[in-house]
């Protein structure tokens, strides 16, 4: 489906720690988003801002944002204006088995559709934090997801990966591809995605803007991303 | 209806006196269901040139107070790919399609508006001059252009310079002047300089000025460019003397912007 516009309004905005949730109605852009994509919202600046759901509802979508976020300033009925969906469903293996999500507290959100669906299909899943964490994060996860810190150097947890995703500091990424050089030497296409998402200007692919660099060309994040082949990236 | 070559055999005329800008529209596709596009007097496909360029290195968008600074570097598939992908979507367009030609060398330029003439669905050439250019440059790149064009050719010319080009890129046959290109800026950003062109609303009092020093100068439509985001604006740049004005990066924020513009000042 084509991405749309659409006058989402806040059904629920309930402020927290570590994340503040919100709940969107947008039941067309719900309909139509795959895991993976993302919107932008105009929240008020020159430029939108993206959001990755933390959840797809039939009717809308539910984020969690930390509070420095901008959109911890929506209050509930507060209508939004919503650019969706944009970017590329994030292609998963079939079947789906042995799921390691690797991220930072700020980016976790961005992989929990991804965490609930694997759980519910019966895959093992383990969730690698690259940040501490408080015991609040716990009741955001599911409660199959097994949880632990990210050790840079120790394979175990590679190795036992059959997909790895990432969303953490760019500046992990190179590391990530290299450990997973050294478990795997060369892992197949597909292994391993990381989520890599510039400031974005108009989200279609007009502006040329969130171009990312992969070892097939400048690719942009706003049609071809945000989750790239992290063996690609040229920052990998 | 708005006429933007009057003296042109073919002409130009647009329904209405609201475009959007080279840089924000894109190739033609990715607004496509998002934007009314008949509410609009025009749109300018591209940046293009000649061969494909791979564009900049990232990071090419830096968020600046105000506004933000994009370089891409004229990232674009070249002009026989883009006539191949979105000649189609250039035909079907409501509305009249501009193309915008970055000036390279005399012989590309050439080359491409020769190109362009057997292309339907590109009403206009719009040539977007290089800052800093100078104007016997201007005025031979200008000259060779509208030589070898068969549709009207309007000019870029870049903010600074606009009222010492505009009457030179007349002189060599332009039928009508965008004023102007996006100011360029240096942010400093994940420890590296990024110099690119600047978009945000305190561009318009600076095209504003540039616009009201070329009116006056010459004797062809001029078309206002830079920070428009209100009708408002628009109008400022028609009372100004402008013909026509072109929204560039209001149509990121909200997509709506130029139609709902063009419907007010139309």
């Amino acid at each position: 489906m084509s991405t749309l516009l659409e006058n989402a309004f806040v059904v629920e905005a309930v402020p927290g720690d570590p994340y503040h949730c919100f709940r969107l109605h947008t039941p067309t852009i719900a309909r139509s988003i795959r895991p993976g994509q993302f919107v932008s919202a105009d929240l008020g600046g020159l430029l939108r801002t993206p959001l990755l759901p933390a959840a797809v509802g039939e009717e809308g979508l539910d984020l969690l944002v930390p509070p420095d976020h901008p959109a911890v300033a929506l209050l509930p009925g507060q209508e939004v204006s919503l650019l969706g969906p944009l970017g590329t469903p994030l292609p998963h293996p079939t079947p789906l088995t042995r799921l390691l999500l690797i991220a930072d507290l700020h980016r976790l959100p961005a992989l929990l559709p991804l965490a609930h669906r694997a759980v519910a299909a019966g895959c093992s899943a383990a969730l690698a934090l690259s940040t501490p964490a408080t015991g609040a994060l716990f009741s955001f996860l599911p409660p199959a997801l097994e949880v632990h810190t990210l050790q840079l150097h120790d394979p175990s947890l590679l190795e036992w990966a059959g997909w790895v995703v990432a969303a953490a500091d760019p500046a992990l990424y190179p590391v990530l591809a290299e450990e997973m050089r050294a478990v795997r030497m060369e892992p197949a296409t597909g292994f391993a995605h990381a989520l890599l998402l510039p400031p974005l200007a108009c989200g279609v692919g007009a502006c040329r803007g969130c171009a990312v660099a992969t070892r097939r060309g400048y690719r942009l994040a706003c049609t071809g991303g945000p989750f790239f082949d992290l063996m690609e990236l040229e920052v990998a | 209806m708005i006429e933007l070559a009057p003296r042109h055999k073919i002409g130009l005329s647009l329904p209405n006196p609201v475009m959007v800008a080279a840089g924000c529209w894109g190739m033609g596709s990715e607004y496509g269901g998002l934007v009314d596009v008949a509410s609009l007097g025009a749109v300018v496909v591209g940046p293009l040139t000649a061969t494909p360029r791979r564009g900049a290195s990232p990071p090419r968008l830096v968020p600046v107070p105000g506004g933000l600074l994009l370089h891409t570097g004229l990232d674009n598939p070249g002009l026989p790919a883009a006539i191949r992908r979105y000649g189609r979507i250039w035909a079907r367009s409501p509305v009249p399609v501009l193309l915008h030609l970055a000036a390279t060398t005399s012989a590309e330029v050439t080359a491409a508006c020769e190109q362009l003439g057997g292309v339907e669905g590109v009403a206009g050439i719009e040539l977007g001059l290089w800052d800093r250019i100078g104007p016997t440059e201007a005025g031979a790149m200008v000259a060779a252009a509208v030589a070898a064009a068969s549709q009207p050719l309007l000019v870029r010319l870049p903010l600074a310079q606009a009222h010492e080009l505009a009457p030179i890129v007349v002189q060599a046959g332009a039928v009508a002047l965008t004023v102007g290109a996006p100011p360029r800026g240096t942010a400093f950003h994940q420890g590296r300089f990024v110099t690119g062109r600047l978009y945000g609303p305190f561009v318009l009092p600076l095209a504003l000025r540039a616009l009201r020093q070329v009116v006056g100068l010459v004797d062809v439509p001029l078309i206002g460019c830079g920070g428009v985001y209100s009708a408002a604006d628009a109008q400022a740049f028609l009372r100004a003397g402008a013909t026509a004005v072109q929204v560039d990066a209001a149509i990121w924020q909200d997509p709506t912007a130029p139609a709902r513009i063009g419907r007010e000042v139309g």
